[in-house]
């Protein structure tokens, strides 16, 4: 009978014990503190939405990231890096911090690349921050995630979280002064997708451009799971000039654009860099604010032509992120160890040439606070969001 | 609620009667999509008294296969044959494709429990959605494609509509356009069809002695399995269709798709009458007609809250539907 009982728990031990090798489990903080050696492969873990309503922009991040660690393998014969990935299936925040603690409890994992989404960087960093992982994003745009505002307080503890990205002010704050001094259009229709992305940027914009005289600006909502605009339109006035759609999903907001035109409207659309989409976004005579992405570059070129002719560059700034991560464990493991207390030392002092960030600018983060909405962990300047106008045939061209 | 009453008031005039207009035209298109895919609940509901609830993906892949074929057919840009046998391939190919794969659930999901407890088909239903939703998540990586029927004879370059999206006749300026009529043509047409088969015809009166009592039916000689099977089939059929023309009229088509378009249809059908084929077309216009006139006079977050809270006052104040019938229990 012992035998019987024994036999299946030993097995069940076993295939446990099979299950976790190549990972080195401790507690956060031991994994933390640990010092590693740094040998030839190293080891830099990606949290993102793999699966799930995000998986789109998730996969694409993760394509960029996978891209930086090939192109860096080819080039270095004596050091390699890998990812680990965690889906973390935006917006399913336990899933975000069931990745948070596996990774922040592998020794391994020197340095991280994500979280993707806003709230998941705030419900996961002080568990990152518990295993010594200072989050280095592509993509969380919040402004109270660097930045404390009156009534709101800073939402990550302050040196633990970076981003590759402008924040949603920046981005706000460009898209107004475009709408109000280049195009010089007055009747504006806001739609978010009631995503804390879209929402944080609509509100900017709203709040900008309501300030200014002479302007009329209306709100509208719609959920990201709206497929028949039809309805929405109809709300519309005929009257309006600028639709402006700060959305995440680029294939919605092509949808969108083709029902409204298909619906007698001609409002200009102006979309955000959640739909910076060359290929899939590709609403003729619409504008989007994104990064000032060199579309000559050879990096670009070369991601381009290995992923059927797009350039996915909702994922771009996850491969500086990837590089920001590369660069401080290099650094980090010049003597053949490393810790992740040292990797986050460098992190903090990154200082990217433009010609290898791919964003346009050179990549320094703050210490301190900047101006009217940046804090520590933004990018320094001149980090900013440029204008693109879309054109015949869906060509993006940078006109701001 | 006073505040939200004078903005609906407010959006009420701001539109007018082109906006009322524009708002039914919606209403209609969409709630004939839901019917037809109500359908296919009302009618396996009928029959087996099964909530198939992988009914909403039948749809999805059905939209999906139409979409493969009129993409490989090299549309939207440069199709290979003319518009109407493009049309008529793309929609056979999500029809049919559909049809077998409603056929293939109920072999290996539902048949071999149909003398099980009822919870044990409702709970495989759920398994069969869950997997489909995944399979198709994991041979798109959860991609989304886009039919983009409206560049179908169009300019590509300047973005202005093709042939699809001429309109048809307008009212007040409001277009009523090619896609639209043929998204209320064919679900009217095949809703006829399906009337009529079940009316006049031997497989239809099968069905219906079937849907009455089952163990009576078998006894009389009628193949009962054979009757189930067709009534999957062409349930799915009709999911199919609706799939393939939901792909033509918005664009869209991803792996979660079936999800709230299956949840919305199947309140389509209770508010219809669960198992009432009749019921289940006027309730998806009424779902369809609902969801339009929320989003356009009280705001697109409050649609879905609306059409499930006819669901709830449904089965709070007549639980049988519109058309349904409070079944005798004998004691």
């Amino acid at each position: 009978m012992k035998k019987l009982v024994l036999l299946p728990l030993i097995a069940t031990l076993a295939v446990a014990a099979a299950g976790s090798g190549g990972a080195s489990t401790q507690s956060p903080a031991a994994a933390g503190s640990a010092l590693i050696k740094c040998g030839k492969t190293r080891t830099i873990g990606m949290a993102a939405p793999l699966t799930g309503d995000a998986a789109s922009l998730g996969l694409q991040q993760l394509r960029w990231a996978k891209f930086f660690v090939s192109r860096y393998n080819r080039a270095h014969k004596t050091k390699k890096f890998r990812l680990v990935q965690g889906d973390t299936q935006l917006p399913n925040t336990a899933q975000a911090l069931a990745v948070a603690h596996q990774f922040a409890s592998n020794s391994k994992i020197l340095g991280l690349v994500g979280p993707a989404g806003s709230q998941e960087v705030q419900d996961t960093v002080a568990v990152y921050k518990a295993g010594g992982l200072a989050a280095v994003t592509g993509s969380a745009t919040r402004v109270a995630l660097t930045r404390s505002k009156p009534g709101k307080p800073r939402e990550t503890p302050n040196g633990w979280f970076y981003r590759t990205v402008p924040n949603d002010d920046q981005q706000g704050a460009r898209v107004a002064n475009w709408i109000d001094k280049q195009l010089k259009k007055k009747r504006i229709y806001i739609i978010d997708d009631e995503e804390a992305y879209s929402q944080g940027l609509a509100d900017q914009v709203q709040a900008l451009l309501s300030a200014r005289s002479g302007f009329h600006v209306s709100r509208d909502h719609v959920s990201q799971s709206v497929s028949d605009f039809s309805s929405l339109i109809t709300r519309i006035p005929a009257n309006t000039q600028i639709v402006y759609i700060p959305w995440q999903l680029a294939p919605k907001a092509q949808l969108f654009f083709t029902q409204l035109r298909a619906n007698g409207k001609r409002a200009i659309v102006f979309g955000s860099d959640g739909l910076f989409a060359p290929g899939t976004f590709n609403a003729v005579g619409s504008y989007v604010s994104a990064f000032p992405i060199d579309f000559n570059s050879a990096a670009l070129k070369a991601y381009t032509k290995s992923h059927g002719g797009k350039a996915e560059a909702f994922g771009l700034p996850s491969y500086t992120a990837a590089l920001v991560n590369a660069t401080a464990i290099d650094k980090a493991c010049k003597d053949g160890k490393a810790s992740r207390a040292e990797v986050h030392k460098f992190i903090k002092k990154t200082n990217l040439a433009k010609t290898k960030t791919l964003l346009g600018f050179s990549v320094r983060f703050l210490s301190k606070n900047a101006g009217a909405s940046q804090g520590p962990g933004d990018m320094a300047a001149p980090a900013d969001f440029a204008i693109f106008h879309i054109e015949n045939g869906g060509k993006y061209v940078r006109v701001g | 609620m006073h505040l939200l009453l004078a903005s609906i008031i407010d959006t009420v005039r701001q539109l007018g009667w082109g906006g009322a207009f524009e708002l039914l035209r919606n209403g209609i298109v969409l709630g004939s999509l839901y019917a037809l895919i109500a359908l296919g609940y009302s009618m396996v509901y009928g029959i087996l008294k099964l909530l198939n609830f992988a009914h909403g993906d039948i749809y999805m892949v059905g939209a999906f296969l139409g979409y493969g074929v009129f993409t490989q057919l090299g549309a939207p840009l440069s199709p290979v044959v003319s518009i109407v046998p493009l049309l008529i391939l793309t929609f056979l190919a999500g029809m049919l494709g559909a049809g077998a794969l409603g056929v293939v659930v109920e072999r290996f999901a539902y048949r071999p429990l149909r003398n099980a407890p009822r919870i044990a088909p409702l709970i495989s239903a759920l398994g069969v959605a869950f997997f489909l939703e995944n399979s198709v998540l994991l041979l798109t990586n959860g991609n989304r494609y886009n039919y983009n029927a409206f560049a179908l004879g169009g300019d590509p370059n300047t973005g202005l509509p093709g042939t699809l999206f001429d309109p048809v006749f307008s009212v007040d300026g409001r277009p009523v356009t090619v896609v639209q009529v043929l998204v209320v043509a064919t679900s009217v047409g095949l809703m006829v069809a399906l009337t009529l088969l079940v009316r006049r015809t031997r497989l239809g009166k099968a069905m219906r002695a079937t849907a009455y009592d089952r163990e009576a039916a078998t006894m009389m000689g009628i193949d009962t399995d054979l009757v189930i099977t067709s009534t999957f089939f062409i349930g799915s059929v009709l999911a199919g269709a609706a799939g393939v023309m939901f792909g033509l009229y918005i664009g869209e088509t991803y792996h979660f798709m079936g999800f709230l378009a299956g949840l919305k249809a199947f309140t389509a059908a209770v508010v219809g009458g669960i198992g009432s084929i009749p019921g289940a077309m006027v309730g998806g216009v009424l779902i369809g007609l609902t969801e339009a006139y929320a989003t356009g006079y009280v705001g697109g977050q409050w649609s879905d809250l609306v059409v499930f809270g006819i669901l709830i006052l449904f089965m709070l104040l007549r639980p049988t539907g519109i058309f349904g019938a409070r079944a005798i229990q004998k004691v």
